[in-house]
């Protein structure tokens, strides 16, 4: 449960050649199992916050700490072990191997470590896509719908049982319908396997059902306790 | 141990046609330096192997090139002759195991008509008859493996080179003319055996005393008239001239020797082999020509397809990026990358061998009848080269997209 443990201390991110920070963040914690939605608006620095708590872009100062390991420290070869083994990703645009079938995208992730996938594995990666309504494993990717591809990709983020699963926009791209069952889908399937979610959207049906939702303004989270239908936040206090 | 061949192989399935053309050009590529090498070689072991026959050859002062296209590989033309008394000489000289005279002008159905003696019929004893005997009197014939005759058959010669009296009656535009230089003589050859195969103009010859051949022209037969005497010694006084003398020296001194003797005012003396050096020489700087534009090609090729891949590769920043942030190693995405092209330029290089291989013996089919020797096409160790140069390249150079890839930083990918 530790692995999934969230804290940030000190951080703060400016692209190169920037003077003004991005973002900065004093301190902020996310328990294990808990789930974060993050908004903002368009260039606030929503996703590159994201791809900071996943190692995917090295912060300019501060820590950000995944249970004992300060991810912001690590060296690359153990920084992508780490994502290996600890991270889930979803991704706007899904991301999958075209040429491959559905049930080989979610078991992609175990090619990065192993010539061949173990039985265990593979039958972990058929229950997955059983879960998230893929009937047709063997179906090449490229063929499938838009929803079905993000349940692809959730499965995949799954695979593994990852403590962490940071998604960026999953709902975007998808017909109201599909966001819903993706939604749904996404945090049923963290809440199943205990992990931590953080969620980067505007969507605020997936917002809602958040355990807590900040928005990134000016630089800073700040934490959000109602919401208008409209997405304007009536009410909020500053997170430091 | 990570695995990257699902990600390369479902690459290559997205890309079929990409990877199709890739493939074909490479291949082509390879495929045209090797023909033109394999076809060169061919060409020079299967004229040479026809020359194998011939140690020296003596003829009237011309073209050395002539003599020995006309003797060797029968591209039957009007040579000087070289006189009676010169075969006389080659004859009794020291060191000549045998001297044979080759004299033709005519032909039986396009199968040229040579005359000779049954020392060079049989290549001095080395090469027996497959079925019946080599001719023992005057009116007998041995053939070649490829004339389509059986023992005991009947020839009718006809005077004149079969292609020439075609393309006399093409000039000519009417019968006479052919009918004057194709007409049938009155003797009748007896096919008496059969050769084996030797892979060159000679196996589609007959071959007869050269008595007969000088009789049906009306010139003395080298011998006593009504003699049935065939073959030397012959009697210098009814001798006549002809094309040109196969010698077979004892040994290699003796051969030198018999060439200096034999370079007088009244006749030339050659080996097959010095003139065909020259031709290789010739051929050589030709090849060497188109080898050279071969390699051009091949490296313009690569460099095209290569060019294309890394543009690719670049377009594909975000897929690569995205393997990298769901866990694979920079080492992983390496391997995608640098096992997609060396795969495609390794296999384009194997396929432009075999395609080479098969360009050449199809090549050797259409140029084997029309030279008159057969080419043995093989894969030799500098088309081999060719092709592993090539894959090796292949391998250096798909480093490069390979390593761009790892420069980039994963973040940069996905906004890409």
């Amino acid at each position: 449960m530790t692995h999934g443990h969230l804290r940030l201390t000190d951080l703060s991110f400016r692209f190169a050649g920037q003077t003004q920070a991005l973002f900065s963040i004093q301190n902020f914690e996310l328990a294990p199992g808990q789930t974060l939605g993050i908004r903002g608006a368009s260039g606030a620095g929503k996703t590159t916050l994201l791809h900071c708590l996943g190692g995917i872009e090295p912060v300019t100062a501060g820590q950000i700490c995944w249970g004992d390991t300060d991810i912001s420290q690590l060296p690359a070869g153990e920084l992508t072990r780490w994502r290996q083994q600890r991270l889930g990703l979803v991704f706007q645009d899904f991301h999958l191997v075209e040429g491959l079938s559905a049930l080989d995208n979610v078991l992609l992730p175990a090619s990065f470590a192993t010539w061949k996938a173990p039985a265990d594995l593979r039958v972990r990666a058929r229950r997955l896509l059983d879960r998230v309504g893929i009937r047709e494993p063997a179906r090449r990717a490229e063929l499938l719908s838009r929803g079905e591809r993000q349940r692809v990709a959730v499965a995949r983020a799954l695979l593994f049982e990852p403590p962490v699963v940071l998604a960026d926009e999953p709902t975007a791209s998808l017909d109201p319908e599909n966001r819903a069952i993706i939604s749904e889908l996404l945090c049923e399937l963290v809440r199943e396997h205990a992990a931590t979610l953080i969620v980067v959207s505007h969507e605020t049906s997936l917002l809602a059902r958040m355990d807590q939702q900040m928005e990134l303004r000016g630089g800073a989270l700040q934490e959000i306790v109602a919401t208008h239908p409209d997405n304007s936040t009536i009410e909020g206090k500053p997170h430091v | 141990m990570f695995n990257p061949l699902p990600v390369v192989m479902a690459d290559y399935r997205r890309n079929r046609l990409l990877v199709g053309i890739t493939l074909a050009l490479i291949a082509i590529a390879v495929a045209i330096g090797v023909a033109v090498i394999a076809q060169e070689r061919a060409l020079r072991q299967g004229s040479a192997r026809a020359a194998d026959d011939f140690d020296l050859l003596v003829g009237a002062p011309g073209s050395p090139t002539q003599l020995v296209l006309t003797s060797v590989y029968l591209k039957l033309q009007s040579i000087p002759l070289v006189s009676g008394e010169v075969l006389d000489k080659t004859s009794r000289a020291r060191g000549v195991r045998y001297a044979a005279p080759i004299a033709f002008g005519d032909n039986w159905q396009g199968h040229p008509i040579v005359g000779t003696i049954t020392d060079f019929a049989s290549r001095g004893g080395t090469l027996p008859p497959t079925e019946g005997t080599l001719f023992t009197r005057r009116g007998e014939a041995v053939i070649g493996a490829r004339v389509p005759l059986a023992l005991g058959a009947q020839i009718h010669p006809e005077h004149g080179d079969h292609h020439e009296a075609d393309g006399d009656d093409d000039d000519d535009g009417d019968g006479d003319a052919a009918e004057h230089h194709h007409h049938e003589h009155a003797l009748t050859y007896t096919v008496v055996g059969r050769l084996p195969e030797r892979h060159n103009v000679w196996d589609s010859a007959i071959l007869v005393p050269v008595e007969d051949v000088w009789a049906i022209h009306g010139l003395p037969s080298g011998h006593p008239a009504e003699s049935p005497q065939l073959g030397p010694p012959w009697d210098a006084a009814q001798l006549p001239g002809v094309p040109a003398i196969a010698i077979k020296p004892d040994s290699v001194s003796a051969a030198y020797g018999l060439r200096g003797q034999f370079r007088t005012p009244q006749s030339t003396a050659l080996f097959p082999a010095e003139v065909l050096n020259e031709l290789y020489a010739t051929l050589g700087n030709v090849r060497d020509l188109m080898a050279l534009l071969a390699v051009a090609t091949q490296v313009l090729v690569v460099i095209a397809v290569l060019m294309a891949l890394l543009v690719g590769f670049l377009a594909r920043a975000r897929q690569f990026a995205v393997l990298r942030a769901i866990g694979a190693s920079s080492r992983y995405v390496f391997a995608v990358i640098w096992l997609e092209v060396s795969v495609l330029v390794a296999s384009g290089a194997a396929i432009g061998l075999a395609l080479g291989y098969g360009a050449s013996w199809l090549l050797m089919q259409w140029i084997a009848p029309r030279t008159g020797f057969s080419m043995p096409v093989s894969i030799g160790g500098e088309e081999l080269l060719l092709a592993t140069t090539l894959a090796g390249a292949g391998l250096v150079i798909a480093l490069l997209p390979a390593w761009l890839a790892l420069r980039r930083p994963i973040a940069e990918g996905l906004k890409a």
